[in-house]
């Protein structure tokens, strides 16, 4: 997952949807979100990459919806709802996770274990999954 | 005379129109089809009100609305008139060929319909950086919105004006069409109209004169042009190759203009988010001009009904998979999906007891029916799945060959749709309808000290106090991820909750706990006493973010009041560096603030502003003094809450989460490498924010 300003990224996704939980007027998902492009990227301790400016997962609340749905500590958030979430700002990613008119986020977040996943699946003499 | 011929031509677009009507009146009677006339009727009478509350409002947003409906309508009655159109042509076809020729047995198989929804509809925008960055140039303003048409049935979008402030387009609204085919299309349109002072013909602009008498700049003059003349209004102006058939009656007022359009089919359904490309037509010397990116980012999902109703159900026998050649269980099946679920018996259908087993059934299943069983002269159904690299095959059989015979048709017809529908049948996507929204409380976003605060049922106070302890204690219960009771509890019930509106000196709440009591305590003596409630009706999520890193995140610098006696609380000691004024950013500041503004159901988070209730006293500054003596840091942190308040909107509660330090009072070893990445994660260092 490096990160070249300008380059077009290459990652594997999964796809998350989460169904955000209401609390009194709230609408939470119940997790924790580090980093962006107005941040010192060198602190995040999930980067592979320490230039890395990305939205990265730093809590979970256990239960909570985005538990529920699959989501990990330390995933990297790329798409929240067709947004970008590579380039952006702290505030404007957490503002476009907290949009009040929308009840459902749908985002795409990548994470190591999905890579590994792919390269050993490949490894396999299956013609159908070659690129 | 110009304006002469005008006037002679929109006579006789009128005659037209009557015309028309009567046409369209006849074609319907002569179908027998009374649904589509009901609905041109409807639409007519619906544009007729358009065209009225258009040349009578006065305001620009109302014209603007009005105009919008308008040209909904005209769409959508150009629509049925095309369809009636078609039925009639169907019609006259189909007498036509019978007369002619014996139709052959019409064995054509009809894919299931299903419903598509298009949502999050978002068109980016490119200005020059001279009119975004610099502010250049005066403000463009368009009023956009969609038209969506999928089959017969059009929706809009709301409205939406855009300047150059905005980078995208967003449409919120979610539309649902209920009846398409596989092969349909999604037309989507994108209507703007300038937004300028008013300057429909009639009204003698001040701004115009204003203008004048200062030069007239080259777009101001374009759009002036663009205004005044008459040609504006013409009907020949809607956007493009549309029939004279019932012409849109001329009325002066905003004009919507079609600025770009796409057409959507199964090929882009997926259920994540795709870019498609949108053609645009018009130019920038059009006044309705907007500089588009050129495409249109949207989720458009289908839910085949294949994929959400029962296709088919019925008693069945399935054979037990090595068991003996006769032992037949009997189940009650339904086909919907991939699978085919077996119940015992028909009531566990709706009792949504779960399946007795289920049966795959997708694109690689294969179906044939065997050989007659030599005993019960029925065919047997055989189902075969691939499972990893092995093949399994379920045997059913029915009581009746005529049974038989209705299920392999059910199966036909399903392996069909799911071949007419693709991937829509792979999986089931999902479609939210947007939940009807409660009005947002008139919760006042800026200047008051004293939030509002609500305490439902009983007039009460004690009885409510313990209720809605007893109420947090389970939310917070099973919510704790260390599942020990909030600390607050321990310290409220030694106390008597009644202690409504009655203010302690905080020195005296400081002397009255021991240091062993665990860190949460030093706001909370505080808070809950000068307003129990506030204390515990503040949002879960700043009670777990206090019950990790209490004192950090509040900008309500009680815990700043304790730093001289914090050598007596032993978890304060073990990590003294929370006490030290946060070097946050300042956006994390004032999000901090704002979070603490609106945490939780409108209720209060910072004990420095204590709340007016009806059922409290409101606490007049003064209390406060014995805080306000301790330290300036806190008379500091309160005011610049109450600024942050008071500047803050009402973006919906997030308290920044800041560093999940110090959860665990006692860390064990096995929790060391947690524990580092968790001081790692000290918000100090890197920001982070709870959503």
């Amino acid at each position: 997952m490096s990160v070249n300003p300008g380059q077009p990224v290459v990652a594997v996704v999964q796809r998350i949807e989460i169904k955000k939980l209401r609390q009194g007027e709230n609408l939470i998902l119940g997790f924790s979100i580090g980093g962006g492009m107005d941040q010192d990227p060198g602190q995040n301790p999930f980067s592979e990459d320490k230039t890395d400016k990305g939205i990265y997962v730093t809590r979970i609340s256990p239960g909570g919806p985005a538990d529920v749905a699959g989501l990990m500590m330390g995933d990297k958030i790329m798409q929240v709802n067709g947004w970008d979430m590579t380039m952006v700002t702290h505030d404007q990613a957490r503002k476009r996770l907290t949009k009040k008119k929308e009840d459902v986020v749908r985002l795409l977040v990548t994470r190591k274990s999905l890579e590994e996943a792919v390269k050993q699946s490949m490894g396999k003499k299956y013609p159908c999954y070659k690129q | 005379m110009p304006l002469d011929r005008f006037a002679d031509m929109e006579e006789k677009l009128w005659i037209l129109e009557d015309l028309n009507m009567m046409y369209i009146r006849q074609i319907a009677l002569s179908l027998q089809d009374s649904d589509i006339q009901k609905k041109i009727d409807h639409e007519i009478r619906m544009r007729d009100g358009a065209c009225k509350l258009l040349a009578a409002c006065s305001q620009r947003d109302q014209a603007l609305e009005a105009a919008k409906s308008l040209q909904t309508c005209s769409t959508r009655i150009m629509a049925y008139m095309s369809e009636l159109q078609r039925m009639k042509e169907a019609q006259v076809m189909q007498k036509v060929t019978r007369r002619s020729s014996d139709a052959g047995p019409m064995d054509d198989r009809l894919p299931c319909k299903g419903k598509v929804a298009i949502s999050d509809l978002r068109i980016p925008l490119m200005w020059k950086d001279t009119e975004y960055f610099k502010n250049k140039g005066e403000l463009h303003r368009c009023a956009v919105f969609c038209l969506l048409q999928l089959g017969g049935e059009i929706f809009d979008t709301d409205m939406v004006i855009v300047d150059r402030t905005l980078t995208d387009i967003c449409f919120d609204n979610t539309i649902v069409f209920n009846n398409a085919s596989p092969v349909f299309e999604l037309r989507v349109e994108l209507y703007s109209c300038c937004s300028e002072d008013d300057y429909s013909a009639g009204s003698t602009p001040r701004k115009l004169a204003s203008k004048l008498s200062s030069s007239l700049g080259r777009s101001a003059g374009k759009k002036l042009r663009a205004a005044m003349e008459p040609g504006s209004c013409s009907p020949i102006s809607n956007g493009g190759a549309t029939p004279l058939l019932l012409p849109v009656p001329s009325v002066p007022g905003p004009k919507y203009h079609l600025l770009a359009h796409t057409t959507l089919s199964l090929s882009h359904v997926q259920d994540s988010f795709r870019t498609h490309d949108l053609t645009i037509s018009g130019n920038e010397e059009c006044s309705y001009w907007l500089p588009l990116y050129g495409s249109m980012c949207c989720r458009l999902a289908a839910q085949p009904h294949c994929m959400t109703q029962q296709m088919m159900s019925g008693c069945l026998k399935v054979k037990q998979l090595g068991g003996d050649t006769q032992s037949w269980t009997k189940v009650y099946a339904v086909l919907k999906g991939t699978s085919l679920f077996c119940y015992h018996r028909q009531e566990d259908v709706e009792a949504n007891v779960e399946p007795a087993f289920t049966i795959g059934i997708n694109k690689e299943t294969r179906i044939r029916a065997s050989e007659k069983d030599p005993q019960s002269k029925v065919q047997n159904i055989c189902i075969s799945n691939q499972y990893g690299g092995e093949e399994v095959t379920h045997t059913l059989t029915t009581d009746s060959r005529e049974d038989t015979h209705r299920w392999m048709e059910a199966f036909w017809q399903h392996f069909y749709d799911m071949s007419q529908w693709k991937q829509c049948c792979d999986d089931l996507m999902k479609i939210e309808l947007p939940s009807p929204r409660k009005p947002a409380p008139a919760t006042p976003k800026q200047g008051s000290l004293y939030h509002e605060m609500v305490i439902e049922s009983s007039d009460d106070l004690s009885s409510t106090v313990s209720d809605i302890l007893a109420r947090r204690m389970q939310e917070l219960e099973l919510r704790s991820q260390l599942g020990t009771s909030p600390t607050w509890m321990s310290m409220f019930e030694e106390n008597n909750p009644k202690s409504a509106g009655r203010p302690r000196p905080c020195t005296s709440r400081l002397s009255g706990h021991s240091p062993s009591t665990p860190h949460r305590l030093p706001r909370s003596p505080v808070s809950i006493h000068r307003c129990p409630q506030l204390g515990l009706l503040s949002s879960d999520a700043s009670l777990t973010s206090d019950s990790d890193s209490h004192c950090s995140t509040s900008p309500c610098t009680h815990h700043h009041v304790w730093p001289d006696p914090s050598s007596n609380f032993s978890l304060l000691s073990s990590s003294p560096s929370r006490l030290r004024p946060r070097t946050l950013s300042l956006d994390a500041k004032l999000s901090t603030l704002r979070g603490r503004g609106y945490g939780g159901g409108g209720t209060l988070q910072c004990p420095c502003h204590t709340p007016a209730s009806s059922l409290l006293t409101p606490l007049p500054m003064s209390s406060r003094s014995p805080l306000s003596q301790h330290s300036t840091q806190t008379t500091l942190s309160c005011s610049s809450s109450t600024s942050s308040n008071s500047s803050s909107n009402s973006e919906g509660s997030h308290s920044p989460e800041s560093s999940e330090g110090a959860p665990f009072s006692r860390p064990s070893p096995a929790r060391r490498s947690l524990r580092n990445l968790r001081a790692r994660l000290d918000p100090r260092n890197w920001l982070q924010s709870q959503v």
